[in-house]
């Protein structure tokens, strides 16, 4: 029978050893070697003046450790047979725990006369400090503990911090049966209650004992409300209430009917139950909970590396892989838009550069055509040209600034679209308003004007006169006068005056028209001039910011592209390396369930549990 | 009260000078008004301790009757003031109601407060107030429960609202003494902390309640005490049955027949009997008494109770008063009761003031800074001018034995100090009716011997510092009797 939970606990102790864990293979070690020992050791805690002591003492029959008088143990007191009673002071050296904890050598055993067990048990007898735990042994003959029972008394705890004990005599894994003991004056606290849920979390046999039942007389109401606080907070612990007044009462009288009354038939019916039960129902009991904590152990730091992983995998190289492919997408937009944004740009300022210098050209011409309405181009042509070829650098350099600022402007916005590289330089940048634009200007040549000399006029005053003399000298011949009479010259005068007025605004208007004519040409052509310069200086900008931007984008191109492919790399190794250590912590895990299956199938197997929950 | 004129006044100073300042807001100024009209008042003793330690046992004891309802939970989170008052009245306060008043009804030996139904929830304060003698220079204040581990809003309560605490504890751990720790930060809590006595209570069932239960009991107070780390927050230990000594203080005639009649059973059968409470309800004994009435005695007495009770009128209490006076002898009631008039009646003047100089100082805390450093300011200059404190700390540090004088000094030290009564007679250790003169005397006698103390090189410093203190205190005491002559004499 003891074979298969034995198997169960040597495998558990190959796979701590696989997984190197030396603190959970002492674990086991010490409960291989409890569990072999056919004594079944009974852990006594609680609170502090619960009556434990009085318990240990009711349950031997014996007054083994001092009670009353607010004495308080101190030192755990182990209680077990002997041939004569006897009592031993055991002190550990402190040690550092190098060797297994125990080893006899280490031990240091002092006789204690009977009557001095109470000042050995409270302590006094110890320095406190500077020496290792320890306790009492006390030795009694009684047939009870000759089966193998173990008592051992602790002191009170406060808490769940203190429950357990200090010393390795009372510690709770080597215990095979707990008693909680809380008295009936009350119902059990909330800090016993953390207590239970603590300690039947890693012990598989935890009794309660209500004591002091002699002094309340609702202790059945009491152990009522304690049995369903136990069961609302889900400790699956028996109640099982007694009376130690009662009990030693009783044994001093032989009186049977007086121990039944003190309930302590029930408890000690239980502790030998656990105790013949010990190498097989308990044992297959506590090897499940033992495997089932130390299962749990090893597998959390598998579990946390598991979970870590896969955080890991969030922002490792496979992380940095997608980045990098998410950056070459961005280049390769990137660079489609600055290309539109720089053509797109670079068309909408030739055509407002253009429309610009238009605008200038022609209210130029305006100005001219108006002075030419009344101005004789003869008198004021030189100022007048002067005048022209001022404004005419004027609008050219007011243009031309106004394409240098257009121009940059559009260089930043391509440039703006390559922010996010922290690459938005300028290309090396020299454009500036020439100086020379008034030494470009086409010469402006004065028009051929007709001239009205003294021989035409004359020549313009004779015909005219002729003319007139004729008529009139013609008429005055019908009155008898002669052709040639100083009316007939008179009117010839007249006439040929007019003639040659009438003849210089003629030739004005024509030298008006001349120049108006020929200063429009002359404009055509510097408007002409100015656009195609205009042209080539924006196809040069076109040009060197295109290439100074493509060069840019290559650039970068290259550096993602490298990043890509070392990021492809990385996540190719590290996923390799991964799912090697995956499978190994699967498989690891596999194992694990394995073996807590087969420490489930020990209690299984048998109906176990019943007889640990049996209701007293 | 003589001492505490002073530092009353002073305080009461200083409350106006903080009124003043805070009238605008009236969140402030109502709880430094309540303190005012506390001054007073009696002196506010708060009962505390965890679940089940026996609180309203207690305080019904210390009232001599049965007011507050026992077993049951008082008022859910409220508070429960116990005051003197013509009629028995009830009165529950809430934070979103109007006060309402609870039905009242006489029983036997006290009172049934109509608590429970939808009404207790959300109360905060239920005053009860009860024509009785021993509440006339004493405000009792019982408070819930709190938990084993964090000192939680009750006791910070407790802290601010109660100028004395009786501190329940069932063994004395560490885990209920730690709570006491709570309040300690503020300048005022260091320079005089809430006085507190700490009462083992439910005292009878130590031990398991054998017959020399109390007395193991008051053994083990005695042995705390000494305990260092209880001395550093308690002013005294006291153990006490307050079962046991309820009984006493209420015990009707039947309840005294059916005892005697008990007491004629011989004591070997009787002893079987009482066994265990189950056995004495059950069993057949020999002389008739009804089981309703034995559970009536073991639901007053307690199974020690009865066993106690039996054994003294077995040894001669043989009429009620006499084993009334015994049981609450016995019970370590009338030590808990001396105690309570010697530490806190008797030097209530000197704890209002203290609790009022701790509102000041949460209140200084709260207010904008200009405000808030004028007050702080005016309570330090108050806590550094006051003997009256110093004398409280020097008390405190005798009543812990941590001075290191011998029990002779020790005993002397606190008399002066007013440890026996703040009359000037019981401090100066005369006659109570002696003449002016006689006092005069022994006051300079003793100022003069402490002030060697004081100036002796061979004491430690501490113990020259406290020596100071008391012949400080002995100046004062000469500096009233210089008063007193000047002044007529009262008629």
């Amino acid at each position: 029978m003891a074979g298969i939970w034995l198997d169960v606990l040597d495998e558990l102790a190959g796979t701590c050893t696989a997984h190197g864990r030396a603190d959970l293979l002492r674990t086991v070690r010490q409960k291989r070697a409890q569990l072999l020992d056919p004594a079944l050791r009974v852990l006594v805690v609680g609170e502090p003046d619960q009556g434990k002591s009085q318990l240990v003492n009711a349950i031997v029959t014996a007054q083994v450790c001092p009670v009353g008088d607010g004495r308080t143990t101190v030192l755990p007191t182990v209680v077990r047979h002997a041939e004569t009673a006897s009592a031993a002071l055991v002190r550990t050296p402190p040690e550092p725990q190098a060797t297994t904890a125990g080893s006899p050598a280490t031990v240091e055993r002092t006789q204690l006369p009977l009557d001095r067990i109470a000042a050995g048990v409270s302590g006094t007898l110890v320095p406190r400090s500077g020496s290792g735990p320890a306790h009492v042994e006390i030795g009694v003959p009684r047939a009870l503990l000759g089966a193998g029972l173990v008592l051992v008394d602790t002191p009170g705890a406060d808490g769940v911090a203190g429950s357990g004990g200090a010393a390795p005599v009372a510690a709770l894994h080597r215990a095979d049966t707990v008693l909680l003991v809380s008295d009936s004056t009350r119902e059990l606290s909330v800090a016993e209650l953390n207590m239970l849920l603590h300690l039947t979390r890693s012990h598989p046999n935890v009794v309660v004992v209500q004591t002091k039942t002699d002094l309340v007389p609702d202790w059945r109401a009491v152990a009522d409300r304690n049995r369903r606080h136990l069961q609302e907070a889900g400790v699956p612990a028996p109640l099982i209430p007694v009376s130690a007044a009662l009990r030693m009462r009783a044994a001093a009288g032989d009186d049977h009917q007086l121990n039944t009354e003190s309930g302590f038939p029930l408890l000690i019916a239980r502790l030998r139950r656990d105790l013949a039960g010990k190498s097989d129902t308990l044992a297959r009991v506590s090897v499940t909970a033992l495997a089932r904590a130390v299962v749990e152990q090893l597998a959390a730091p598998l579990r946390a590396e598991l979970d870590n992983q896969q955080a890991t995998e969030r922002e490792g190289p496979i992380a940095r892989l997608h980045a990098a492919q998410r950056e070459v997408d961005e280049l390769r937009r990137c660079s489609t838009r600055w290309q539109n944004t720089l053509v797109d740009e670079l068309g909408d300022l030739l055509s407002d550069v253009e429309y610009d210098m238009r605008e200038r050209t022609r209210q130029i011409l305006r100005a001219v055509d108006e002075a030419f309405d009344t101005a004789d181009p003869l008198t004021g042509w030189d100022v007048f040209q002067d005048w022209l070829e001022r404004s005419l650098t004027e609008a050219a350099r007011e243009n031309h600034e106004w394409l240098v600022q257009r121009c940059d402007w559009v260089a930043r916005r391509v440039a703006s679209n390559f922010a996010r590289y922290g690459h938005h330089v300028l290309p090396p940048w020299s454009m500036a308003v020439p100086d020379d634009l008034a030494d470009r200007l086409p010469q402006l040549e004065c028009p051929p004007v007709d001239r009205f000399t003294l021989s035409q006029k004359l020549l313009t005053g004779m015909k005219g006169s002729y003319g007139g003399m004729l008529m009139f000298g013609l008429a005055l011949t019908l009155a008898g006068m002669p052709m040639i009479n100083p009316v007939s010259v008179g009117f010839g005068a007249l006439l040929g005056g007019k003639s040659i007025r009438d003849e210089g605004k003629q030739m004005l208007r024509r030298r008006q028209s001349t120049v108006k004519a020929a200063v429009q040409r002359h404009v055509d052509d510097f408007f002409v001039a100015m656009t195609k310069d205009c042209r080539d200086t924006v196809r040069q900008v076109q040009r060197l910011l295109r290439d100074h931007f493509t060069a840019l984008t290559e650039e970068l191109q290259e550096s993602i592209v490298e990043s890509l492919r070392t990021a492809k790399q990385a996540a190719e190794t590290d996923a390799a390396v991964r799912d090697r250590r995956q499978r190994e912590i699967r498989a690891k895990m596999t194992g694990l369930a394995r073996l807590y299956e087969q420490a489930q199938a020990l209690t299984a197997a048998r109906p176990g549990p019943v007889l640990l929950e049996q209701p007293a | 009260m003589t001492g505490a004129a002073g530092i009353e006044a002073a305080v009461r100073r200083l409350l106006h000078e903080a009124i003043d300042r805070c009238q605008n807001d009236p969140g402030v100024a109502g709880p430094l008004r309540h303190q005012l009209a506390r001054l007073d008042r009696p002196v506010r003793v708060a009962v505390v301790g965890p679940w089940r330690c026996g609180k309203s046992t207690l305080l019904n004891a210390l009232m001599g009757e049965v007011v507050a309802p026992v077993g049951e939970v008082a008022g859910g989170d409220a508070f429960v003031w116990y005051e003197d008052g013509p009629t028995p009245r009830a009165t529950a306060w809430s934070a979103d109601r109007p006060p309402q008043e609870l039905a009242v009804a006489r029983s036997a030996s006290g009172m049934r407060v109509g608590l429970g139904g939808p009404a207790a929830n959300g109360l905060t304060d239920v005053v009860v107030r009860w024509p009785t003698r021993s509440l006339r220079h004493l405000t009792l204040l019982d408070t819930p429960a709190f938990g084993a581990d964090e000192p939680g809003p009750v006791v910070e309560r407790v802290l601010t609202e109660a100028d004395a605490v009786l501190h329940l504890t069932r063994d004395g751990r560490d885990g209920d003494l730690r709570l006491l720790e709570a309040g300690r930060e503020s300048l005022v809590g260091q320079a005089a902390p809430v006085p507190v006595v700490l009462v083992r209570s439910r005292a009878d069932e130590t031990g398991g309640g054998q017959i020399d239960a109390l007395l193991t009991a008051r053994q083990l107070a005695r042995r705390q005490q000494r305990d260092p780390r209880v001395a550093a927050r308690c002013w005294h230990v006291v153990a006490c049955s307050g079962a046991v000594g309820l009984a006493g203080r209420t015990l009707a005639e039947p309840e005294f027949a059916a005892l005697a009649e008990l007491a004629r059973v011989p004591r070997p059968e009787l002893a079987g009997h009482l066994l265990s409470a189950d056995r004495f309800l059950r069993g057949e004994l020999p002389v008739y008494l009804d089981t309703a009435d034995r559970a009536a005695l073991v639901d007053r007495l307690g199974l020690f109770g009865v066993r106690l009770a039996t054994t003294l009128v077995r040894t001669g209490c043989d009429t009620r008063a006499k084993l009334a006076a015994e049981l609450v002898r016995r019970s370590g009631l009338a030590e808990l009761r001396e105690s309570v008039h010697r530490l806190f009646v008797d030097r209530q003047g000197v704890l209002k003031a203290r609790s009022a100089l701790a509102t000041v100082e949460a209140v200084a805390r709260t207010r904008p800074a200009a405000d808030g450093r004028a007050l702080l300011g005016a309570v330090e200059r108050v806590l550094a001018g006051a003997h009256e404190f110093a004398e409280l700390r020097l008390f405190a540090a005798l009543h812990g034995d941590r001075s290191g004088f011998d029990a002779e000094t020790v005993e002397e030290a606190r008399r002066l100090l007013g440890g026996e009564g703040s009359s000037l007679p019981a401090r100066l250790g005369v006659e109570f009716d002696a003449p002016v003169r006689r006092l005069w005397e022994a006051a300079t006698e003793a100022q003069r011997r402490w002030r060697e103390r004081a100036e002796d090189p061979r004491l430690r410093l501490g113990q020259r510092r406290g020596a100071q203190v008391v012949a400080r205190s002995c100046e004062g005491m000469l500096a009233e009797l210089v008063d007193r002559s000047r002044r007529p004499a009262p008629a």
